[in-house]
């Protein structure tokens, strides 16, 4: 894969978010969009006149009102300024990063707003979902976003009582991280010894996934800013956060496909080696200090660990019964309760790249991590396995990696 | 190489796609409505640094961002017809059976227009600038047609 | 008996015979348990029989109910007011239902109106209950900046000492006056009530000297902003807040094109056509112009199955809605992914497998096609796939 070549450095210097809940009857779509946008204006210390461009995205049949970023311009603040509307299923958060970074990178607009919303309350989610499937092929067997495939292909390599072990672990340190996030929508006060009782008693959905092990259903917003290295150096609010490099990985459309003797190669791994490669990243795990991941159910975020950080075997179940990717550990996994916590689908997306650049700015709160972040890793995930990965930097000072 | 021209493989196959879905007004949103529904008032709100007043309801200024949430004024229920087309194809997403009006209604005290259905006017003696006031729905249904429509003053 | 949300367990299930919707129920059959624990809780057990209902609390074991609910006492009335997701206390086993708790949720909707909690008297609120409440109804975006403390002597019945301290974004509220104090406010505590549920105007109060402020007389007229308004329990609010219920209903046809319209005239004769690429020689299913892979384009069509092996497969225990009906289908039921006979090893097809085969379906099993009786040219004349016992399995 070529490089990706950019213009110019572009970095994150706005983030707004609201709060997630499963109840928002109190704000219409445009009020939830707008408080987000006033949050991230804020934090920027910028007026909505600064903004150049407008990047705006959420899943359309999720709400079922058509051509939203038309009603949401009273939120949006887009008002006589360009527009661009972006909706990629679960990725659109992260897309709409990859936009208004390419946007600034390009250098048609010097400080571009990406905005991802969802109501989840509003609509039905899982029909939503299942229309998004080829109608002629899929559509009647689609169950939304829940399998049991990859359950069932962990505790077929690591033993049933490892597998369950190691989802619920993951699943109970997700709660844990979003106890002390006030903005999260799930917030349990899950405990390590309630693991035998979850494992157990969950309300199974599909094979081995649970109720318990899958992400929740949110309403709300995130806003971010960014704006060109120019700009940076007359003068930030907060400290920058750096876009060093993204990727966005599409695969062949047919889920089935994954499903045969012979698996593709999965789409997270393909964007992990190819983007740490360009930037001659060896060794995931030692360099990120945090890492954002969009993890649907606690099955696929265990499994996904091994793809992102290139790890052979066991080594990602080792890591995380050693509490490698706690809080505290060697390399902290969702401080923000993740998605499991926290679900808006068209912002989830952007809340990755959002929360890594607090945890860079030391801003994240409650849930902030204490060592130095300087090196983060943020992913997305939709479609039909549909990847996107980048890397943000607290220094403008990495390598650039020659390539063919 | 060309495209295959036969089309004997070629099947339509039927669909529908039918989600439930449910739209929050909001607070202010449903202020607005509710004070159409019970007390046939309509209400705008007003930005004081513009001097504009909207309506329907939004929570900031559009052009000067100035929050605007709890300056509510009240509006006349009647206004000019600033501007209007004429419905002529049916359709059973349609509110009315055609051929009707649909007109932009700028209340007394607004500077945004409201869109809906003038009636009481054949669509071929209508014009711009009449005035027009509103007439409240008897059944009421928590949306916009709890005013039923406008009809000339 | 214990209130929870301004209601009572209790309430809820006396309130059941009012809510009940007999015309709704014609078809129902169930005895349904409840078992809510903690202080207000107890143990009731509802008949829903061919339109009657019969609610009963029940000493002892539960018995003879199709489904049982077991939760706290909170929880329970949380989950009845909406207060609390169903889903989010059904995640965090705050709520427990023996049977199918997906029927429940769509059964219950169905036959009951909503409980709705009765207006607490504004009176019965005391001083005391509004006070605990002064911390999460505290505006932190409203207080950026702001260092006080406000003391609150309240006399009489529900009363009490209390200091409110705002600092540094965050409100804490505790027992006893401190000092030094920023403001100091004396009053009956029934005055402070009925200031805070509106039943007493501020302004009188305060010149007709009911209320004593010692200190800081702006600080006093400020606290207000940097809460949100006290609203009574269970009362239905100021506030009503309109949603609007739509079902958009839109007609659709997809077009098949002649390339995957080959698979379609296929299983129309009970045949299973891939199409093969020239370069990777992969067999497409479905058949598609163009290998994603190679990016060529793609002539040759090849026959494949009607026999396969299954590769992995998907227990659905818990089904989504139908989007077009609102119909739940009968759950358990299996989808399976299935490589055909001669098909390449990556090219797996998706279908149902029979619901008597679940129990003995595993990786690698043999299974046959289930045709539709009469076939059209659509994906449903493949009614899905059963097992091929009669070979035996991998």
């Amino acid at each position: 894969m070529k490089m990706h070549v950019k213009n110019r450095n572009v970095a994150i210097i706005g983030i707004g978010q609201t709060s997630f809940s499963s109840h928002k009857e109190d704000q219409n779509q445009a009020e939830m969009v707008q408080e987000a946008v006033i949050r991230a204006l804020a934090d920027a210390g910028l007026k909505i006149g600064d903004i150049d461009c407008i990047v705006h995205g959420n899943m359309e049949l999720f709400e079922m009102q058509f051509a939203p970023d038309l009603w949401h311009s009273l939120g949006t603040g887009a008002y006589g300024k360009d527009e661009y509307r972006i909706t990629t299923g679960g990725t659109t958060g992260a897309t709409l990063v990859c936009a208004a970074d390419n946007l600034v990178a390009s250098g048609l607009y010097n400080t571009v707003l990406a905005i991802g919303m969802e109501k989840l309350q509003e609509g039905n989610t899982t029909g939503g979902i299942t229309n998004m499937a080829d109608p002629l092929w899929f559509r009647n067997l689609q169950t939304g976003a829940l399998t049991g495939t990859t359950a069932q292909e962990m505790i077929d390599e690591f033993g049933e009582e490892r597998a369950k072990r190691a989802a619920m672990r993951y699943r109970i340190m997700m709660d844990k991280h979003a106890m002390l996030n006030p903005r999260a929508h799930r917030r349990f006060g899950l405990e390590y010894s309630q693991m035998e009782d979850l494992m157990a008693n969950s309300p199974p959905l599909v094979g081995e996934l649970r109720l318990i092990h899958m992400c929740s259903q949110s309403d709300g917003a995130c806003a971010m800013i960014f704006t060109s290295e120019e700009k940076v150096k007359q003068g930030t609010k907060n400290p920058p956060v750096w876009i060093r490099d993204h990727i966005q990985i599409h695969r062949e459309e047919t889920i089935p496909n994954l499903f045969g003797f012979n698996k593709p190669e999965v789409t997270h791994h393909y964007a992990a080696r190819t983007l740490f490669a360009r930037n001659g990243i060896q060794d995931p795990v030692a360099y990120f200090d945090v890492f954002e991941m969009y993890d649907p159910s606690a099955w696929w975020a265990v499994d996904w660990l091994r793809e992102f950080f290139l790890l052979k075997g066991d080594e990602h179940l080792r890591m995380l019964e050693a509490g490698d990717f706690d809080l505290d550990g060697r390399i902290p996994i969702n401080p923000s309760g993740g998605v499991i916590a926290s679900n808006p689908i068209g912002a989830t997306a952007m809340l990755r790249p959002a929360e890594a650049a607090l945890q860079i700015r030391g801003d994240a709160g409650g849930h902030q991590i204490k060592k130095e972040v300087r090196h983060a890793l943020a992913s997305g995930f939709g479609g039909t396995f549909w990847s996107v990965l980048m890397i943000l930097e607290k220094e403008l000072n990495w390598q650039e990696v020659s390539h063919d | 190489m060309t495209m295959q021209e036969d089309h004997k493989d070629c099947f339509v196959l039927e669909g529908k796609m039918a989600l439930p879905n449910q739209n929050f007004a909001g607070r202010l949103g449903s202020r607005f409505l509710i004070a159409i529904r019970d007390r046939k008032k309509i209400m705008g709100l007003k930005c004081n640094p513009c001097g504009k007043t909207f309506v329907p309801p939004r929570e900031y200024c559009e052009k000067c961002w100035t929050k605007i949430a709890d300056n509510w004024v009240e509006l006349g229920t009647e206004g000019e017809l600033v501007n209007f087309t004429v419905v002529r194809y049916g359709d059973r997403h349609l509110p009315k059976k055609p051929p009707y009006i649909l007109g932009q209604i700028r209340l007394d005290g607004a500077d945004t227009p409201l869109t809906h259905i003038v009636e009481g006017i054949d669509p071929r003696d209508v014009e711009s600038g009449i005035r027009v006031k509103a007439v409240f729905a008897e059944k009421t249904t928590n949306t916009i047609m709890d005013i039923d429509h406008f009809e000339p003053v | 008996m214990t209130e929870y949300f301004g209601t009572t367990v209790a309430d809820i299930f006396a309130t059941m015979p009012k809510r009940f919707k007999p015309e709704e129920a014609k078809e129902v059959d169930i005895a349904i348990g409840y078992e809510a624990t903690g202080e207000g809780g107890g143990k009731w057990k509802a008949t829903i029989k061919h339109g009657t209902l019969k609610v009963e609390t029940v000493e002892g074991e539960l018995t003879d109910c199709k489904t049982t609910i077991h939760t706290d006492a909170e929880t329970f009335v949380g989950v009845t007011l909406g207060m609390i997701g169903a889903l989010d206390a059904l995640s965090s086993q705050k709520l427990r239902v023996a049977g199918d708790p997906k029927f429940l949720m769509l059964l219950l909707p169905k036959i009951f109106t909503p409980y709705v909690a009765p207006a607490k008297k504004p009176d019965a609120v005391t001083a005391r209950d509004i006070i605990a409440t002064l911390a999460e109804r505290f505006r932190p975006e409203k207080a950026e900046g702001v260092a006080m403390t406000i003391g609150y002597d309240l006399a009489g019945e529900g009363g009490g000492r209390w200091t409110i301290i705002i600092r540094d974004g965050k409100c804490a509220v505790r027992e006893g006056l401190a000092d030094p104090l920023t403001v100091k406010m004396t009053m009956e505590a029934k005055t402070y009530a009925g200031m805070m549920v509106g039943t007493i105007e501020a302004v009188t109060a305060f010149t007709s000297g009911q209320v004593k402020i010692e200190g800081d007389m702006a600080a006093a007229g400020a606290t207000a902003k940097y809460f949100r308004k006290y609203v009574v329990p269970g009362a239905t609010e100021a506030e009503e807040l309109i949603s609007l219920r739509v079902t958009n209903s839109i007609e659709q046809r997809f077009a098949t094109g002649p390339v995957m319209g080959r698979w379609f005239a296929g299983i129309r004769e009970k045949k299973f056509l891939a199409n093969r690429c020239p370069k990777c020689g992969r067999t497409q299913i479905p058949p598609r112009e163009i290998c994603a892979w190679c990016r060529v384009r793609v002539h040759e069509f090849v026959e494949v199955g009607p026999k396969g092996v299954v590769t992995h497969f998907d227990i659905v225990y818990f089904a989504s809605p139908d989007p077009l009906t609102g119909a739940v289908r009968d759950t358990p039921y299996a989808t399976v992914y299935v490589v055909l006979d001669g098909a390449t090893e990556r090219e797996a097809i998706t279908v149902d497998l029979k619901k008597e085969d679940i129990p003995r379906l595993k990786e690698g099993a043999r299974v046959r096609p289930v045709w539709a009786e009469v076939t059209t040219g659509s994906y449903r004349d493949l009614i899905g796939v059963e097992l091929d016992e009669e070979e035996g399995s991998l």
